[in-house]
């Protein structure tokens, strides 16, 4: 079971995800509404897998992913994309980011994706 | 998934993100390179679209897609173009404003204006001359300049622009909070209970007791004191949605405004900040559309062509004074005058010795508001008599100054809280009514031959005037007690007018805790609470102002 930062800044989206991840036995141990928050959570938690949005206030959701990636290169973070989002979402591919998901959300791929890259990084 | 939870958040989410983007479409008017603001708009369309998707809220996502997109090219750019394109902008907004008081209302939301999804999916050089080929929504000079309010203001409705972060808050649903609130009625209640039952059987110890019950009785108050503090909400919620209602409203008129607010940190309690919107909004409109010149006009006055429209909170003792002040043409007094005379309310030589604050009171007579002054909100005609009763009502008053050439101000009184009232006690056949003591003028007993009574109406000479006669029995429905030779007449005024409301008992005074009337009752419109008496039986608040 992991442990689990939602970065979000709607409080709409963390719940949804909280909801699905604890749904499969996870455990959300920290929730961040932007990016500075994301990289300090982070910090604080070292959570096993990050889900970050990409759309964020202060600091963008690929930024923080640099972030994190720059305190630990093995991090793991899943972004958080909408449709037509492909080029942003490339950025933090390259940015470090492991996989995304896709909003709306559904609780089957969510599943599927961090299982995938917990899979990866254990 | 419990999609109705989501629903909830959905729709308390997106109406704080509607008001931020608002805010931040108000400060691109003033620059529209402001690269935060951009970012806001940009940031809220697309979070709503996120929600909405969620929720197979099709329209929504299409329309907050359709406006991101758009906002993009913007944040592209660094700036957002012509006026127009911020018009564009306001326009989506307020379509999904509009959508999304429909799912407020638990429907769907309707397909968005097909012509406004082209308008902003079009190409922004492509827009103006294709809105220039619709019916122009405004006249092309039209622009209304209006300053985003004051820099506290912005900061508390959009955190992200503000460094400083809020202290934790927790959010709590209004209905949790009034059934605490309700709960700390009751132990109000049952300590005045006890308070009575102690006092009918003296004994050893009722002195004990009653020092008991004093203690008890300053802890109470102060739990309710704190209790109602919960309940207060800052100005602001309802006054930043002004600056926008005059641009909308000065886009139309054809005259240009700048809206500052100032005080909007003062808090109120929520039942009152409710209903002090019609009026606020009916008073802006008011400055805007009679007050502010045209530009020509104002310029010509020596004016700047911008007129100034200042909405202001204070505090004074237990009431909050929100003034809304315009450097207009001020009321025109000897029109006012004349209609005054003309529908009977004043005599004509009287007319000439009143001062002019006197005459400026007028407009708050029924039907002498011209219809020009009478708007449309939310489907019902308000006038200014209208904003008078609202404030009457939440035991409050309105007061107005004009100065020819320099400009209005009218300004609403009202109590901080309401929740606890003093209230007269009045035996109505076998029910007891209560009324606001702060609407008493003063009790008369009178022999029922005195009144005279015409067909269904009834009159009553009180210092060589004639009162018009209302039995309180019969007004809300209750059975009648035999007629008693003596009954009481409560002397109130409802809408600058005398009236006797007869009762055939008064049975006190007291503070009383009130409570809303519960849903069955509602459209009683006579009653404006409700309170559980010692006895455990229910007695209702009157409003005087709907039994008239």
């Amino acid at each position: 079971m992991a442990r689990i930062l939602v970065a979000d800044d709607a409080s709409f989206m963390r719940q949804m995800i909280r909801e699905i991840v604890e749904a499969e036995g996870h455990e959300v141990v920290g929730e961040a509404s932007d990016g500075d928050e994301a990289v300090e959570e982070w910090k604080r938690l070292h959570p096993d897998v990050v889900t970050m949005d990409i759309v964020m206030p202060r600091r963008s959701g690929i930024d923080a992913v640099r972030g994190i990636i720059e305190l630990d290169s093995s991090a793991c973070v899943v972004m958080c994309s909408a449709l037509g989002q492909e080029t942003l979402v490339q950025e933090a591919l390259q940015a470090g980011a492991k996989d995304f998901i896709v909003k709306p959300f559904k609780p089957d791929s969510v599943v599927s994706t961090l299982d995938k890259v917990l899979e990866k990084s254990d | 998934m419990d999609l109705a939870k989501y629903r909830a958040i959905f729709i308390e989410e997106s109406t704080e993100h509607f008001a931020e983007m608002s805010q931040a479409l108000l400060s691109l008017e003033k620059d529209p390179r402001c690269e935060e603001a951009i970012d806001v708009v940009f940031r809220m369309a697309h979070s709503v679209k996120g929600m909405a998707a969620s929720l197979d809220y099709g329209p929504i996502e299409e329309l907050a897609h359709t406006l991101e997109d758009r906002v993009q090219i913007a944040r592209d750019a660094g700036a957002v173009g012509p006026p127009e394109e911020l018009s564009l902008l306001f326009r989506g907004l307020a379509q999904l404003e509009a959508m999304m008081a429909r799912v407020r209302e638990g429907e769907d939301p309707p397909p968005a204006e097909p012509a406004l999804l082209a308008e902003l999916a079009a190409l922004p050089e492509a827009s103006a001359s294709e809105a220039a080929a619709k019916p122009p929504p405004t006249a092309p000079r039209a622009q209304a300049g209006v300053k985003a309010p004051s820099a506290t203001a912005a900061a508390r409705t959009a955190p992200d622009l503000d460094a400083v972060r809020p202290p934790p808050t927790v959010r709590v649903n209004t209905q949790t909070l009034d059934r605490f609130l309700s709960t700390v009625g009751e132990v109000i209640l049952n300590t005045s209970q006890v308070r009575t039952v102690s006092e009918s059987e003296p004994g050893q110890r009722a002195g004990e007791l009653s020092e008991g019950l004093d203690r008890m009785d300053r802890v109470v108050g102060e739990l309710q004191r704190r209790a109602l503090e919960l309940r207060t909400t800052p100005l602001l919620r309802i006054l930043e949605p002004l600056p926008r209602t005059a641009r909308d409203v000065a886009e139309r008129a054809g005259v240009r405004v700048s809206v500052e607010l100032r005080g909007a940190e003062l808090e109120l309690d929520r039942s009152i900040l409710d209903r002090l919107n019609d009026p606020l909004v009916h008073l802006l409109r008011n400055a805007v559309d009679h007050g502010v010149e045209d530009p020509a006009v104002r310029v010509a006055a020596g004016k700047d062509e911008v007129g100034l429209i200042v909405v202001q909170a204070r505090r004074e003792k237990d009431t909050i004074r929100i003034s809304v002040s315009d450097d207009g043409a001020g009321i025109d007094l000897d029109a006012v005058r004349q209609r005054a005379i003309e529908s009977g309310v004043v005599h004509p030589d009287l007319a000439d010795d009143l001062s002019s604050e006197q005459i400026a009171a007028y407009v708050f007579e029924p039907g002498l508001s011209t219809a020009g002054q009478v708007s449309e909100i939310s489907g019902r005609g308000v006038g200014m008599d209208a904003v008078r009763a609202t404030l009457e009502s939440l035991g409050g008053s309105v007061e107005i100054q004009s100065e020819a050439g320099r400009g209005t101000t009218t300004t609403l009184v009202v109590p901080i809280t309401a929740a606890v009232q003093r209230v007269l006690m009045l035996g109505v056949g076998r029910e007891k009514v209560a009324l606001p003591i702060a609407r008493v003028q003063r009790i008369e007993e009178c022999k029922s031959e005195s009144i005279e009574r015409s067909g269904s109406d009834a009159f009553v000479l009180i210092e060589g005037e004639l009162v018009p006669v209302l039995d309180l029995a019969a007004r809300i429905a209750q059975p009648s007690a035999s007629v008693e030779e003596v009954t009481h007449l409560v002397l109130t005024e409802v809408r600058g007018e005398r009236v006797a409301l007869s009762a055939e008992r008064v049975a006190g005074q007291q503070q009383i805790y009130v409570k809303p009337v519960p849903e069955l009752l509602r459209n009683v419109r006579a009653l404006a609470g409700l309170t559980i008496l010692g006895d455990g039986r229910p007695m209702f608040l009157i409003d005087p102002n709907q039994v008239a």
